[in-house]
């Protein structure tokens, strides 16, 4: 194979290519665990998973929208979504995380800790997850005590 | 194939298929797949920064002038996290490495070129990543596939090909 070996060529492509994801995730860990524990510091506290998971059934609920109309305006893949929301083990892509940080306006970095993609020494964050997974509980509409939970994590989340 | 295969699957298979064939029909034609099908890695500083599948059977081009053409397909590609811009701007750390995916993407196109195809090439784009293939490579938004999740999918022509490979 004759690759380019044109300076400006590959510059121009590489700007282009820093524009976008072109990853299509999914089979990262499996072909090489080093990509994912590569910025891990410190073992994950399970409960932040659970965070995750209830942080974004409830924002999707607070925001009147089913799992596909959420998939859509987060640009994220919807088989992808649902794994996420029913799923506590299971690990999203760093893609669909970034996605949905910026739809939900909440640091993306917070979230990929959350998501267990990213592994921090964050002994605050994971104490507000743990109560935060622990207070709210996934039922047809918030209830207030469940509002003022959400409402008191993402301001956490946003002021940390 | 898809004959043998539906033989093999009868129930009274070992009646039909004599025994001297010696022949199992199931495994050869994982071989036959797995002789389709290559894997591509970009390694430097001793890790993987980046990995492409592709296929060479399963496929075949779509656009109207070049339809049931044989093309490479892109089953998989991806850049190691630290190497995509946008995801480590998110964390507040420097990219590494820059044009992974664009290397990889190259090796197919050359692929194609070297396997007759003359740079035929063949992808189902996630959402995120149609600009980066449309725009930035220059291939063809041929339509969204309902039978690969509505995904978008996008083929090269050998001009197109050419077009991506040229120096400019």
């Amino acid at each position: 194979m004759k690759f380019n070996r044109d300076r400006n060529w590959l510059i121009k492509r590489a700007e282009q290519e820093d524009l976008h994801f072109i990853s299509v995730g999914g089979l990262i860990s499996r072909i090489d665990p080093e990509w994912q524990a590569e910025v891990s510091a410190t073992p994950l506290v399970e409960a932040t998973k659970a965070a995750f998971v209830r942080l974004l059934q409830l924002a999707r609920r607070e925001r009147r929208l089913t799992l596909e109309a959420l998939a859509d305006k987060a640009d994220v893949d919807l088989a992808e979504l649902v794994k996420v929301e029913t799923d506590e083990s299971f690990k999203p892509t760093p893609r669909t995380v970034h996605q949905l940080a910026a739809f939900l306006k909440l640091p993306a970095k917070k979230l990929m800790v959350l998501a267990g993609l990213l592994q921090v020494k964050d002994f605050g964050l994971q104490q507000a997850s743990v109560r935060f997974a622990a207070r709210s509980e996934p039922v047809e509409d918030l209830t207030p005590e469940e509002h003022a939970a959400f409402e008191e994590y993402v301001k956490f989340l946003n002021e940390q | 194939m898809a004959a043998a295969r539906a033989l093999s699957q009868q129930p009274n298979q070992g009646l039909l298929i004599p025994r001297h064939f010696h022949w199992d029909w199931t495994r050869k034609e994982a071989e036959l797949k797995l002789l389709a099908v290559k894997f591509y890695g970009l390694a430097y500083a001793g890790k993987l920064q980046g990995i492409m599948k592709v296929e060479t059977v399963a496929h075949s081009c779509r656009l109207p002038e070049q339809q049931g053409k044989p093309l490479v397909y892109i089953d998989y590609i991806e850049s190691a996290p630290w190497n995509i811009k946008k995801l480590m701007a998110a964390l507040g750390q420097p990219q590494r490495f820059r044009a992974v995916g664009t290397r990889l993407f190259e090796a197919a196109v050359l692929q194609s070129q070297e396997e007759g195809f003359r740079g035929r090439l063949g992808l189902h784009s996630l959402p995120g990543s149609e600009g980066f293939y449309v725009n930035g490579c220059g291939m063809t938004p041929v339509g969204r596939d309902p039978h690969k999740q509505n995904l978008l999918w996008c083929e090269f022509t050998p001009e197109q090909a050419e077009r991506y490979l040229a120096r400019e």
